[in-house]
C-alpha cells in the first residue's frame, strides 16, 4: 500500500479544504481526457491520493492548480494507455427528436457529446493542450508549463488539434445531413 | 482549399495564439478570402463549444464518489499505519512489562533484608544504627544467591533399631535462627 505522511488534523482539514476547491476542475479534466465517467473518478480519486502524499512537498503560495493539472494529465494517461479504447464516429449516438420545449438542451447536449467524442479522437498529447487551453482557459504559457513542452510545441499541438476537431464535427454533420 | 498554407495561422487566430507579428498578414488574407474566413468562422465555433464544455454541469454524485473513496483509501492507510503502530507499542509496553516483572525479583532479594537488618541489631548488640544497616544490606544480598551455604551442613540423624543390619538415617535441613 502507498505510504501516506503523518495524520494530522491540520494536515488533513487543508488537504480536505482544496480537494472541496479543485475537485469539479480535477474530476471535469479527466472526464474530457478520458471520456469515461469511471475512469475519469479512478483518476481524480488517484490524483487527489497523491496530492495528500505530497502535500508537504507543495509550495502553497504558487497554488496547487498547476501541479494538480500536471498529475491529472500523467494519470489520466496513464489509465488511458491501460484501458486503451478506440471510439470512432459509429459509436455517437443519433441525435433524439427532441421535445419542442427541450430543444435548446437537447440541441446543446448533443453539440457537447459531439466535441467529446471529437476529443476522444484527438492523440492524447494534442487532446491535453486543448483541453488545457481552450476547455479550462489557461495561457499557452501554462499550458506549456503543466505538459513539460515548450510553447511551440503547444501551439503546434492545439492548432493541428482545433483543425482534426473542426474535420470531425464537420464530417460527422455530413454524414447525419 | 488553395489557402491551406494559412490554415496553421487560421487556427491559432481563432483561438488568440497567433504571435503579433503574424495577425496582420492573416487578417489582410481573411478580408480578401471567403473560405478562410469559413474555417476561421468554423474553428471559433468549436473553441465557442470546448469552452462551453467549462459550464457543463458535473453531477454531485460522481464527485460525492471520489470524495469518498479517497477518504477511505486515507482511512486505509491511516488504519495500517495506526496497526503497524499498535504492534510497535504493544512491543514496547510488553518490554516494559517484562522489566517491571524482572525488578520485584531483585527488589524482593531486598525485602527480606530489611526485616534482618532490622531485627538483628536488636539481637546483637546496640551498636549504632546507621552504619550498620547498608552492611547489613549488602551481605544479606550476597547471601541470598546461595542459601544452602547460609543454612550450613544438614543434620543427619541416626535410627537404630533391634536388628543391626537396619538403621534409618534421617536428613535434616537445618534452617538458620530466627527465620
Amino acid at each position: 500500500m502507498t505510504a501516506y505522511p503523518r495524520e494530522n488534523s491540520g494536515e488533513l482539514a487543508a488537504f480536505e479544504r482544496i480537494m472541496s476547491q479543485c475537485e469539479r476542475r480535477v474530476l471535469r479534466v479527466a472526464l474530457r481526457l478520458l471520456n469515461n465517467p469511471q475512469d475519469a473518478q479512478d483518476a481524480a480519486q488517484e490524483v487527489f491520493l497523491r496530492l495528500y502524499k505530497h502535500l508537504g512537498d507543495l509550495d502553497e503560495t504558487r497554488g496547487y492548480e498547476p501541479w494538480l493539472y500536471r498529475v491529472t494529465v500523467n494519470v489520466c494517461r496513464d489509465i488511458a494507455r491501460g484501458r486503451r479504447r478506440s471510439v470512432g464516429l459509429a459509436e455517437v449516438p443519433d441525435p433524439v427528436a427532441p421535445q419542442p420545449d427541450a430543444y435548446h438542451d437537447a440541441a446543446r447536449a448533443q453539440q457537447r457529446e459531439i466535441i467529446r467524442r471529437g476529443l476522444s479522437c484527438l492523440g492524447e498529447k494534442e487532446r491535453a493542450a486543448l483541453v488545457l487551453r481552450d476547455v479550462e482557459g489557461l495561457s499557452t504559457r501554462e499550458v506549456a508549463g503543466i505538459l513539460g513542452s515548450s510553447e511551440n510545441t503547444v501551439r503546434s499541438q492545439i492548432c493541428s488539434a482545433r483543425l482534426k476537431l473542426r474535420d470531425f464535427t464537420g464530417r460527422l454533420l455530413r454524414r447525419r445531413s | 482549399m488553395s489557402c491551406s498554407k494559412f490554415e496553421i495561422d487560421i487556427a491559432l487566430y481563432a483561438g488568440g495564439d497567433l504571435p503579433d507579428g503574424r495577425i496582420v498578414r492573416i487578417e489582410s488574407h481573411l478580408a480578401e478570402c471567403a473560405d478562410c474566413r469559413a474555417l476561421a468562422e468554423e474553428l471559433r465555433a468549436g473553441r465557442a463549444l470546448l469552452s462551453d464544455l467549462l459550464d457543463e454541469p458535473l453531477e454531485d454524485a460522481m464527485l460525492a464518489q471520489v470524495r469518498q473513496r479517497v477518504m477511505v483509501d486515507l482511512g486505509r492507510a491511516g488504519f495500517s499505519r495506526r496497526s503497524r503502530l499498535y504492534w510497535k507499542l504493544a512491543l514496547a509496553a510488553a518490554l516494559v512489562l517484562a522489566a517491571v516483572l524482572a525488578w520485584p525479583r531483585h527488589s524482593s532479594k531486598h525485602a527480606p533484608a530489611a526485616p534482618i537488618a532490622r531485627v538483628e541489631p536488636s539481637h546483637v548488640t546496640p551498636a549504632p544504627p546507621v552504619n550498620i544497616v547498608p552492611v547489613r544490606h549488602r551481605v544479606v544480598r550476597r547471601r541470598r544467591p546461595a542459601p544452602a551455604a547460609q543454612s550450613g551442613p544438614p543434620l543427619l540423624v541416626q535410627f537404630v533399631t533391634d536388628d543391626p543390619n537396619i538403621v534409618i538415617y534421617w536428613l535434616v535441613n537445618q534452617k538458620p535462627q530466627g527465620d
